[in-house]
């Protein structure tokens, strides 16, 4: 019986593909172009998103009150050492928050917005190791074991250093201190395997335990065996909950505004915003010269490495690299030949949409 | 990158901090509230906090029931750990005394001619004792405790051991990366250059020298070639100063090191081979100990049975999925079932077997007491004969199930299974059928019986493990029951009644075995297979055999979820357990979006089918909408599509307004606009929500007019 149901859905699967792979075929003659729609205004359209009014609202808050009742039952999952995983359509981001809030109150709770694509697992690690460093002083309420003078701020510790530090080797008291949310765990930012690896090794330390969400249908495919059965252990749970993702989906295009500028501006000011100073820094100084030299082809390379080192942005090449790099996979600064041969940098925005940033920015 | 905070102390929604948290890598919610930190230390366990049963609380119950789960886990798990160790210790003996015999063969250099290289004298000083460990088992993750309890195991006769796993050969970080996190098992935490100098004048100082360096590489298969390499022509030439002896986990065949590793690499090992048990052994060996010698009271029902094993056999195949499965089992028995408590008051009592210390009698009595009040309505229901009635059918269950085990064990019958029938309530209600008639009413008519009335019976249930196995003892050779009778002596120790019967039936066979010489017990059983008359006299011991054995699956093999008060020790919910352990996010995620009414409950839509009404949501609109399509969506013809369904809904709300033409059409030209701006905008966000799930990839710079589908049918 079970075989038959398996060799069913298979056969439904595949038949499902190569039928739509036919369609595919006969929709290739639906030549009608996007710009055939009478687009509006790109104000208009985002002023509209940011308005659409939701539907079955009382349905969903009765859907959400039902999840509550399971709230002790997550608790007690992580109390044994289980962590727990959200996936479900619609956005569980104020749903697993208030879960934190309500019933995980004995335990310090710190959150990771995995939605945001300019995630720095580092800089995260670094802020839990300083949780869990406070949470293990008050605990033992003894000075003696703080920061040795020997060792090293957690800022300038090596990865391997940090994990070892989270793992509890000084104290191997296996006590559930501090609950890490991840909010989309599945998120670009965070989707590359090394970053995975690390998360799953956070996870595995005895002092603290997990709770994700995942939204992408492919998401399991980022864990092994390995990880998922001794490290995540996760624990699944269907929640959706049929929220808009407001928050998750400030960081894609919208699609009928693809290529506009000024939405291209708007995300600027998002990634710019969850850059360092210095980074904002470098982009202003960009701006300012692209802004002063309107008829030039761009920023020579070496001429804004001089410029901040002058003040006191950067230290050296590969710095400014680092911070390049960023912006080039924004699109927020691009590269094109000078005439005289040598590369330079210029920010595709048109000039009026560039200074309406830069007073965002200074704001 | 962003600072980001660790002062963000709010849980609130509405503080304008919120906005700033969204765009931040992390922040802390809240930090662990004051309660905590003064009760800091856990309560004690089970056995000594209770101290107030009869404030009802729910924390504290749940409390309880944690402590309890803590107490059953931790001994499933020790003893699941045992039973891998023992497994294990043949095999690790044998390299630990090898790991010695090789370092004695390399007998390093005294320290006195510790230069900056060291001199090859010999050029077979440079070989590399190596011991290839066969795992034979493709799924390395069963393996990784192996390797730690081998570490563990060198570590404790006075080897210096470094644990390395495959990722620390990588191509990224090439040798450096591997000498890096060797070092870091020996020397300071601090130290990052990877020289093997500094190593070799570690291991010259006092208390370091004199024993050997064992490297472990758990899964060499897996590791850059090139990498590993170079790690061995550096450690081969530094032999004659470190004596390091490497051992590897191959998963596959010997072959393996010659296929990743060059042969000047290869020149430099001098292999030795080892073999761990098999997957299907080791599988054997936890079920015993953990599930049917229950070590921990906790039980699970023929149904969570029956999903395990398919599990372990259809999904993943691994040892570690299988005991992950069961501690999900485990913690959401004691999530679920209000009095499972009870159990680790169980475990309590069983511990303090012999010592009867106060204390713990009191706490099972307030235990009791407690458990009393909670179902307030049957407060005359005795549980504590109960469950003790309880236990000692369970362990009569379990000595039967070994009974049938060890009648199995020479034609290889998976524990997994017969576990799994044994367990079955169907298996017991068809005995108890059976019962009616002749055979099974007791013992001593039932050996006395006709086996002609045995076969009859059995035929009932042909085909089934139990019943093969029962009529296997029948086929038995003499020397092979009389090894069976044996083991069933061990086994059934503590149940009396089957005890005596066993040692009947042994002085029987010794009594047949001596009527021929004790050497010529081969010779003898050939010779019966031919003469008439042998059979007929060692059929009947057989028979007396495979008839107890019969007899003790029916009287005494009482499936648990038979019994009363198994809800307390018993997990059966296999939805639950299926749900949290295979999310099926894939299929999941789509069934939300086609059929979401069904998780709302909402009235409106319920009606549909196939046909996407207005009040749906919009992405389920378009996800309705897209089923039409075929792998490329083209965008114009989705939007007209949606536009259309969602105007149904506009119209039915503004048709009711009543005005003056003119101004009529300027408003109708103004919301039209506006409602146009909100349809795309509705559009916009349903397409970002899609991509977000990963069922639409964005338009190419070729189609810049489609959108390609992901996922076809659920």
């Amino acid at each position: 019986m079970e075989l038959n149901d398996a060799e069913d859905e298979e056969f439904g699967f595949s038949r499902n593909y190569f039928l739509a792979k036919e369609l595919g075929g006969s929709a290739v003659k639906s030549t009608r172009k996007l710009s055939d729609i009478n687009i509006v205004d790109e104000q208009e359209l985002r002023a509209a998103v940011s308005n659409i009014e939701p539907k079955h609202e009382k349905e969903i808050i009765d859907l959400i009150n039902r999840y509550k009742s399971l709230y002790p039952r997550w608790a007690f999952d992580l109390r044994c050492g289980l962590g727990l995983l959200m996936y479900g359509f619609g956005s569980k981001k104020t749903l697993l928050e208030d879960f934190a809030s309500t019933s995980l109150t004995e335990y310090s709770v710190f959150v990771i917005n995995g939605y945001l694509p300019t995630i720095n697992i580092k800089q995260v690690l670094i802020s839990l190791a300083e949780v869990l460093w406070d949470q293990l002083k008050t605990k033992q309420r003894t000075p003696s074991k703080s920061l040795a003078k020997g060792q090293q701020p957690f800022s300038s510790r090596s990865m391997d250093d940090l994990l070892a530090f989270l793992d509890g080797s000084e104290d191997r008291t296996n006590e559930f201190l501090v609950c890490v949310i991840i909010h989309n765990i599945d998120g670009p930012g965070l989707r590359d395997s090394e970053t995975q690896q690390y998360l799953s090794r956070v996870a595995s330390c005895s002092n603290i335990r997990m709770v994700a969400s995942i939204d992408h249908v492919n998401a399991p495919l980022l864990w092994d065996k390995k990880m998922v059965h001794t490290q995540f252990n996760w624990c699944w749970y269907h929640v959706p909950t049929f929220a808009p993702y407001k928050i998750e989906g400030t960081f894609f295009p919208l699609i009928l505004a693809h290529g506009n500028t000024t939405q291209t501006a708007k995300n600027a000011v998002i990634v710019l915003q969850s850059l360092t100073p210095n980074a904002q820094g470098v982009f202003k100084i960009l701006a300012e010269y692209q802004l002063s030299h309107s008829e030039e082809e761009g920023m020579p390379i070496d001429n804004l490495f001089t410029t901040c080192r002058e003040r006191f942005l950067v230290g050296s090449r590969p710095m400014l690299n680092s911070h390049l790099t960023e912006f080039k996979d924004h699109e927020l600064v691009k590269t094109r030949r000078h005439s005289d041969g040598q590369d330079c940098l210029y920010i595709p925005i048109t000039s009026e949409a560039l200074e309406k940033l830069l007073v965002e920015m200074t704001q | 990158m962003a600072p980001s905070s660790s002062s963000a102390s709010s849980g609130d929604s509405s503080t304008p901090d919120t906005t700033q948290n969204h765009l931040q890598h992390s922040f802390v919610l809240h930090k662990a509230s004051e309660k905590l930190n003064s009760s800091g230390k856990a309560r004690r366990r089970i056995d000594l906090s209770l101290t107030k049963p009869d404030g009802k609380k729910e924390s504290d119950e749940s409390c309880l029931r944690k402590e309890a789960f803590q107490l059953v886990w931790s001994r499933i798990e020790s003893t699941i750990k045992d039973v891998l160790r023992n497994m294990n210790a043949h095999v690790f003996n044998h390299i630990r005394s090898w790991v010695w015999d090789s370092f004695n063969a390399i007998k390093p250099f005294p320290t006195s001619c510790l230069g900056p290289f060291p001199f090859v004298s010999q050029a077979t000083c440079t070989q590399l004792f190596t011991g290839l460990l066969l795992t034979n088992n493709m799924e390395f993750v069963d393996d990784i405790l192996t390797f730690q309890e081998l570490g563990l195991s060198l570590k404790s006769h006075g080897c210096h051991v470094a644990n390395l796993s495959s990722s620390d050969f990588s191509s990224k970080n090439g040798i450096s990366g591997c000498l890096t996190s060797l070092f870091r098992h020996f020397l300071m935490p601090t130290f990052d250059a990877a020289d093997m100098s500094i190593f070799a004048s570690w291991y010259s100082q006092q208390g370091n020298y004199g024993y050997p360096v064992v490297v472990i590489i758990d899964n060499m298969e897996q590791c850059c070639g090139a990498v590993l390499s170079d790690f061995i022509l550096m450690l081969s030439e530094w032999v004659v100063k470190i004596p390091v002896i490497l051992i590897m986990g191959v998963a596959t065949t010997l072959d393996a090191p010659r296929n990743i590793l060059p042969s000047n690499a290869l020149q430099k090992l001098c292999p030795c081979k080892f073999t761990l048990g098999s997957p299907a052994e080791r599988m054997d060996a936890v079920v015993e100990a953990a599930l049917v010698r229950q070590c921990s009271g906790f039980a699970v029902g023929h149904k969570v049975a029956v999903f395990l094993r398919n599990y372990f056999l259809n999904q993943d195949g691994t040892l570690t999925s299988f005991v992950r499965a069961l501690k999900i089992a485990c913690v959401q028995h004691f999530s679920t079932e209000p009095l499972s408590f009870l159990l680790g008051w169980l475990l309590v009592k069983e511990d303090s077997k012999g010592v009867q210390s106060e204390e713990v009698v009191k706490l099972a009595s307030e235990l009791l007491s407690f458990a009393r009040n909670q179902m307030a309505e049957q407060s005359d229901v005795k549980i504590a004969p109960g469950l003790t009635e309880l236990t000692r059918l369970q362990k009569l269950w379990s000595t039967v199930v070994l009974c049938l085990y060890e009648a199995g064990k020479c034609n290889k019958t998976q524990l997994l299974d017969l576990y799994c029938e044994a367990l079955d309530p169907d298996t017991s209600n068809s005995l108890a059928s059976d019962s009616r008639t002749a055979i099974g009413k007791g013992f001593v008519q039932s050996l006395s019986s006709d086996h002609c009335m045995l076969e009859q019976n059995l035929s009932y249930r042909k085909g089934r493990l139990i019943c093969q196995l029962v009529c296997r003892v029948r086929d038995l050779p003499a020397s092979l029951l009389c090894q069976l009778l044996n083991s069933w002596e061990n086994l059934t120790v503590d149940v009396l009644e089957i005890h005596d019967k066993v040692k009947e039936l042994q002085s029987i066979l010794k009594f047949e075995e001596g009527s021929c010489k004790p050497d010529l017990i081969e010779i003898s059983r050939r010779r019966t297979s031919r003469s008439p008359l042998k059979i007929g006299e060692s059929q009947s011991v057989n028979e007396k055999a495979a008839i107890l054995m019969d007899c003790m699956v029916r009287d005494f093999m009482k499936p648990i979820e038979c019994t009363p008060f198994h809800e307390i020790v018993c997990f059966r919910n296999v939805e639950n357990l299926q749900s949290a352990l295979i999310g099926d996010s894939r299929k999941m995620i789509q069934v939300d979006l086609l059929e979401f009414h069904k998780t709302l409950q909402c009235s409106c839509c319920r009606r549909s089918g196939n046909i996407p009404l207005p009040s749906m949501p919009d992405t389920s609109i378009m996800y309705t909408l897209a089923q039409e399509h075929g792998d490329l969506i083209n965008l114009h013809d989705w939007f007209q599509s949606f536009k259309t369904i969602v105007i149904q809904y506009n119209r039915k709300g503004t048709c009711k307004l009543k005005k003056s033409p003119l101004k009529k059409r300027k408003e109708r030209n103004e919301s039209e606009n506006k409602s146009e701006a909100f349809i795309q905008a509705r559009f916009c966000r349903a397409i970002t929500e899609l991509q977000i799930t990963g069922l639409v990839r964005m338009p190419s710079k070729k189609r810049r007019d489609c959108v390609q589908r992901v996922a076809f049918g659920l």
